[in-house]
């Protein structure tokens, strides 16, 4: 190639290379970059060039070696041309197939191509796959077409075309213009208009100045620059030719970090190919202006990112930032003028001044313009390099782009910024991402490292993550930074480790506020913010961990012995009994459950199992059916164990009363037995087992076994008295003159809440509310339902009262949510079952009136939803729709819209403190009132809530009232406890290679058979079944 | 002959270009390491005066930078990726596999020299976490098994 000599040879030799161009001809472009390589594309190119010679094609076929084209979770992956077809997931036994029968016979693959994960449905061309579809490939336009090592191919897309318009027809200071008016901003971290940034540089005094492109690339987690390097390396020397153009610099340096190999090869390449063209050197394209690049390696120092620091080792010096002023514009390399501008700033140059800055500036919001690219890693399905105009909201990155998080799990928070920046939590999924408003919520925009995190990432880790890298890049220079690093790490590490102290919250606060307003340069500056930003919004998880010595991620080694242990509320050894199970000892399993919960059989059936969401199983193929094990045993049990157990042994004096005989109750009187106390459980109903007893119907929850569980506690010597309420006649007090030395208050949240629409009138015949439906059913009161029923809401009692009506007889039911499927607050299998059973779901609809003749029941009025913006819990608020309204006529309304306790049987002189909402005021970790020897706690207290977590909340109280009891002021404290360590023989976690194994099913009457009656649907697992699902337990706690 | 001089011409050839040029001294220092697999203590003194530095002001930058070590290490350099994504992606599990199959842990090298342990921060391969490299080759998506097969393969 001959030596370009001006502009206009430069449009000459672009005309040829297109004209060379067949635009018709078929050319596989794949993507040859280091994460493909990862994934074995090598072979797929090596098998592509022997196919198509073994064939004879080679003049008739091309095969591009491109750059990464940003789906990088699909690859290795190519891009056929000229129709666009994308191919993900390649092998190079797809090779054959792919020449043959696309290239040659134009005919498309199916398995090949990328299926749209909610539709199904196959996508053909590049362009409408949504990963693609949602970005704005500005500066990442070229990766996927160009052989990054063939400047021709660069040239013929409009390459170098930017610096020779710049040479040609505008003047450095209209240049500077610009790119001022267009308001590129850097894109390194900072932010700083890059045209202000040049124009300092440019007037600075002094012929001598120097350019610096930093492609250090030091954030964890971030690889956008790497790929432009790699993939489109002369698009960051055009950028620095125009930059240098405009300031007067002849000199450039390219910073690359050390563990860019493969960038500083392709670089090299690049300049020495533009050199031999006269695009770089001495007088470029003829002219006057003549620029040099050299390449200087970075040798593994963080802190070189930051512009003084890489000032110093470009000097051959050790990596230390200085104080500014004098910024590098004035006084930096050698003390000459220096501009540092990020590799990203560089890649959009071109497009600046190619398309116009009107153009430019369209793009984006008003203070931050063009496009960003992201590298979405982490819990995210669709992995990659995403580039988004600047506006763009998370969401739409995370959940449009990125395909949202796999195994369905929830959103929790991105860490933007990477180490200097702070996470983004899920109530702020709407807000457009852009300089300042990330700056405003205490995060920031950064290299553009963008990393998902879902529920099972430790906020606390994540920051002690942080620092762990930020200390050992510290480079010591200034006290604050290094020496508040080290302290904030030493505290982080005591805190993941159990061992936090009262205090370390507010000492990591103003640590980290003092490094922030003292360190000398933006590695210390910015460093405290992931620990910052973490304690502003997840404050609880590091007050669980001080002060209950808790992971609520359950991630921390030191405190959590297994995950499913861990996260249990009422931390029974899961896989210790999981593997009794597995070796056929049900009844020795059942006891050990009852270490921690004397509900086994009730909770095997309707437990919300937070333990099987956290079980590391189902990072392999599914979770253990660890509910469904624990029913098994349970079962066993009651059927094969004929004598009831002895009593508890009566060792104290004191005697305990126990208001309510539900679910924290029973637990409560069970374990204060066990300690060996006598109690006596007062309940205001003829039976036992509270929301268990009378608001679960038979067809989940069968009244045998309700009966079963509570004779085995009441065997254990807990006495109930039925149909004795504790009210304004029999007060809390009362029971104190009696003698009780204690009482525990678990009465319940058993007061349906109300729709608050017009028409809601107590009394109207069809209005029945869910809770009390079911309560009559249970207790066998007569009820009846119309042909056509709704119900509102979508929790348990809801779900509950749709299946009940159907069985007792309803034509149709509907049940009409305010939300979406994803918000319910049921578990998957009971959805599942309810829509197998006929019942129709109308969701992101609210009712607004009910509608009545005389006092029967006609109807009611609705109207549709939609999604607004996300509220502080992540979720998204729903807002009518104006003009949706529309009638639904009814026979029977059942409003389940939530339940509360109900603290009416309090006397109006009752000393117990209220909380605000209407509940009691109890310490969170005694569960006390502040009446001393008054306890409280399960829904009573904390509204409605799973099962688990009232057994939970009576085993606390009972703990908490033994210490009282003995006088011991000290805090309860409820560790993880192993009281065995059984063998694992027999277990997936003995094995050398664990194969996957689905999860066993549990086996359930047929829909249409069993909506008859009120029949027990599941019908539980059969030994065998039990034995092998309890062997794929992978023992997690045997780590230890 | 001690070990300096053996080394003499190869290190000469090096600082050739470089003569009097102290802006020169890590691309000095990394063909060093290159040529020879470390820096050998013994010639830093060597390194300085052909640069015009200080002995003090190499040992400084040696120091500094990570990528640079004193001491011999293995033929085969594995390096476990601690960054973020890979982090978040399981690599702590990782990391301790490596460890326990080389029975090695970071910064060390196997007493036969075949092996090294090391981690870095991010290698920027971040859709394939958890990453691990051996010498120039990268390892997507580890998990026990692979990483046992990838080590056999290095014995």
């Amino acid at each position: 190639m001959e030596r370009l000599k001006s502009s206009k040879d430069l449009l000459n030799f672009r005309q040829e290379l297109i004209q060379q161009i067949d635009p018709a001809k078929p050319c596989v472009m794949i993507c040859g970059d280091t994460g493909c390589i990862v994934r074995g594309v090598e072979e797929v190119i090596d098998a592509f060039t022997k196919e198509i010679e073994r064939q004879g094609l080679k003049d008739k076929i091309d095969i591009k070696r491109t750059g990464c084209h940003g789906f990088c979770e699909r690859g290795p992956l190519a891009v056929i041309l000229p129709e666009e077809i994308l191919y993900q997931q390649l092998t190079k036994e797809d090779v054959p197939e792919i020449v043959k029968e696309t290239l040659i016979k134009k005919n498309v693959i199916g398995r090949l191509l990328y299926t749209h994960p909610v539709t199904e449905k196959k996508i053909i061309y590049e362009h409408e796959v949504p990963f693609y579809e949602k970005q704005k490939r500005n500066v990442l336009s070229d990766n996927g077409r160009i052989d990054p090592t063939k400047i021709e191919d660069y040239i013929a897309r409009d390459g170098y075309g930017a610096i020779s318009r710049a040479l040609s027809s505008m003047t450095p200071e209209e240049v500077i213009d610009c790119v001022e008016k267009a308001g590129l901003r850097g894109r390194g971290g900072a932010g700083f208009p890059t045209g202000t940034k040049w124009r300092f540089t440019r007037q600075s005094p002094g012929e001598e100045k120097y350019l610096i492109c930093n492609a250090d690339e030091g954030d964890p987690g971030a690889f956008m620059d790497r790929s432009v390097l790699e993939g489109n390396p002369h698009l960051v020397l055009e950028g620095m030719l125009i930059a240098a153009y405009a300031m007067g610099s002849t000199e450039g340096y390219i910073y690359v970090r050390a563990e860019y190999p493969l960038a500083t090869k392709r670089l090299k390449i690049a300049i020495n190919q533009a050199e031999g063209l006269g695009l770089l050197g001495s007088k470029i394209l003829g002219t006057d202006f003549s620029f040099y690049i050299k390449i200087k390696e970075g040798a593994g120092a963080f802190v070189c990112g930051e512009e003084t620091a890489l000032i110093a080792s470009v000097e051959g010096k050790r990596g230390m930032p200085r104080i500014r002023p004098p910024f590098p514009a004035q006084s930096g390399l050698k003390g000459k003028p220096t501009c540092i501008n990020n590799v990203e700033t560089f890649a959009n140059v071109r497009s600046v001044i190619l398309n116009g800055w009107e153009w430019y500036s369209n793009i984006g919001t008003e203070k931050s313009k063009g496009t960003k690219i992201f590298s979405l890693t982490g819990r995210i399905n669709n992995t990659g390099l995403v580039e988004v105009p600047m506006g763009t909201t998370l969401r739409e990155v995370i959940f449009d782009i990125g395909g949202g998080i796999p195994k369905g799990r929830n959103f929790k928070a991105a860490q933007m910024g990477g180490p200097s920046g702070g996470c983004v939590p899920a109530r702020f999924l709407d807000l457009p991402i852009d300089y300042d408003s990330l700056r405003e919520i205490g995060s920031m925009m950064g290299s553009g490292g963008l990393i998902v995190l879902d529920e099972n990432t430790c906020m606390v880790d994540l920051a002690r993550f942080f620092l762990t890298f930020t200390q050992d890049e510290s480079c010591g220079k200034c006290a604050p930074c290094r020496l508040g690093t080290l302290q904030m790490l030493k505290i982080l590490t005591r805190i993941t480790r159990g061992e936090g102290r009262e205090g370390d919250i507010e000492r990591l606060q103003k640590i980290g506020e003092a490094v922030k307003k003292s360190a000398l340069c933006g590695l210390g500056q910015t460093c405290p913010n992931p620990v910052l930003s973490t304690l502003t919004y997840f404050r609880e998880e590091y007050e669980a961990h001080i002060k209950e010595h808790k992971c609520p991620a359950a991630v921390c080694d030191a405190m959590v012995i297994s995950a499913c242990q861990h996260t249990c509320p009422a931390g029974i050894d899961v896989p210790s009994y999981v593997t009794l199970i597995a070796q056929g000892k049900y009844v020795e399993a059942t006891e050990l459950i009852r270490e921690r919960n004397p509900f086994p059989a009730i909770c095997g059936r309707i437990c919300s199992h937070p333990c099987e969401f956290k079980c590391r199983r189902g990072e392999l193929d599914a979770p253990v059916a660890i509910k469904s094990l624990k029913r098994f045993a349970a079962d066993w049990y009651f059927e094969n164990v004929g004598e009831p157990p002895s009593p508890f042994p009566v060792t104290r004096q004191e005697r305990v009363a126990i208001v309510g005989a539900g679910p924290a109750g029973l637990s409560c009187a069970y374990f204060l037995a066990k300690t060996g106390y006598q109690t006596t459980v007062f309940e205001a109903l003829p039976v036992a087992g509270g929301m268990l007893g009378v608001a679960i119907p038979d067809f989940r929850l069968p009244k045998e076994v309700i009966e079963e569980e509570i004779a085995h506690i009441r065997a254990r010597g807990v006495e109930i008295r039925y149909n004795t309420p504790i009210n304004t006649n029999y007060t809390v007090d009362d029971l104190k003159k009696e003698g009780y030395a204690a009482v525990f208050i678990a009465a319940g949240a058993q007061r349906s809440s109300q729709l608050g629409i017009p028409g809601e009138v107590e009394g109207l015949e069809g209005l029945l509310y869910g809770l009390r439906f079911l309560v009559d059913v249970k207790v066998g009161r007569p009820v009846s339902v119309g042909e056509k029923v709704g119900i509102i809401g979508g929790g348990n009692v809801a779900m509950d009262s749709a299946r009940t009506a159907l069985r007792l007889g309803a034509k149709e039911v509907h049940v009409f949510y305010r939300r979406t499927p994803e918000d319910m607050p049921v578990t998957e299998s009971e959805y599942q079952e309810a829509i197998e059973e006929g019942i129709q779901f109308h969701f992101l609809v609210s009712p607004t009136r009910i509608v009545s003749e005389g006092w029967k029941l006609k109807g009611i009025h609705c109207i549709r939803m939609s999604l607004g913006e996300t509220e502080a819990s992540g979720r998204r608020r729903p807002i009518p729709v104006e003009g949706s309204e529309f009638f639904v006529e009814l026979h029977t309304l059942i409003p389940s819209v939530g339940q509360a306790p109900d603290l009416s049987f309090l006397p109006p002189d009752s000393k117990l403190e209220r909380a605000r909402w209407g509940t009691l005021q109890v310490d969170p970790n005694s569960l006390s009132t502040n009446v001393p020897g008054i306890f409280a706690g399960g829904d009573f207290v904390t509204g409605p809530t799973y099962l688990i977590h009232a057994i939970a909340a009576g085993r606390r109280a009972a703990l908490a009232i033994d210490k009282y009891l003995r006088k011991d002021t000290s805090r309860i404290e409820i560790r993880d406890e192993k009281v065995h360590v059984v063998d694992d023989v027999h277990l997936a976690a003995g094995e050398e290679m664990v194969e996957m194994k689905p999860r066993q099913k549990v086996p359930a009457h047929r829909p249409e058979e069993r909506i008859r009656d009120f029949r027990e649907i599941e019908k539980g697992f059969s030994e065998k079944q039990a034995k092998e699902e309890a062997a794929r337990c992978l023992r997690c706690d045997l780590e230890r | 002959m001690n070990q300096l001089e053996t080394m003499l011409p190869k290190l000469n050839e090096i600082l050739n270009p470089y003569r009097s040029n102290p802006e020169a001294l890590i691309p000095v220092l990394q063909e060093v390491q290159e040529v020879f697999g470390y820096i050998p203590p013994e010639t830093m003194p060597h390194i300085a005066e052909s640069l015009k530095l200080f002995p003090s002001q190499v040992q400084g930058v040696i120091t500094f930078y990570s990528q640079f070590y004193t001491y011999p290490r293995g033929k085969n350099i594995v390096t476990v990726c601690r960054g973020t994504a890979c982090h978040v992606r399981g690599g702590t599990g990782v990391l301790r596999v490596v460890q326990r199959e080389l029975n090695l842990k970071d910064g060390e090298t196997s007493p036969d020299y075949n092996f090294t342990l090391e981690t870095v921060a991010c290698l920027g391969a971040c859709a394939q976490a958890p990453v691990m490299v051996v010498n120039r080759n990268y390892y997507g998506k580890m998990n026990p098994k692979k990483i046992e097969t990838i080590l056999n393969s290095y014995r």
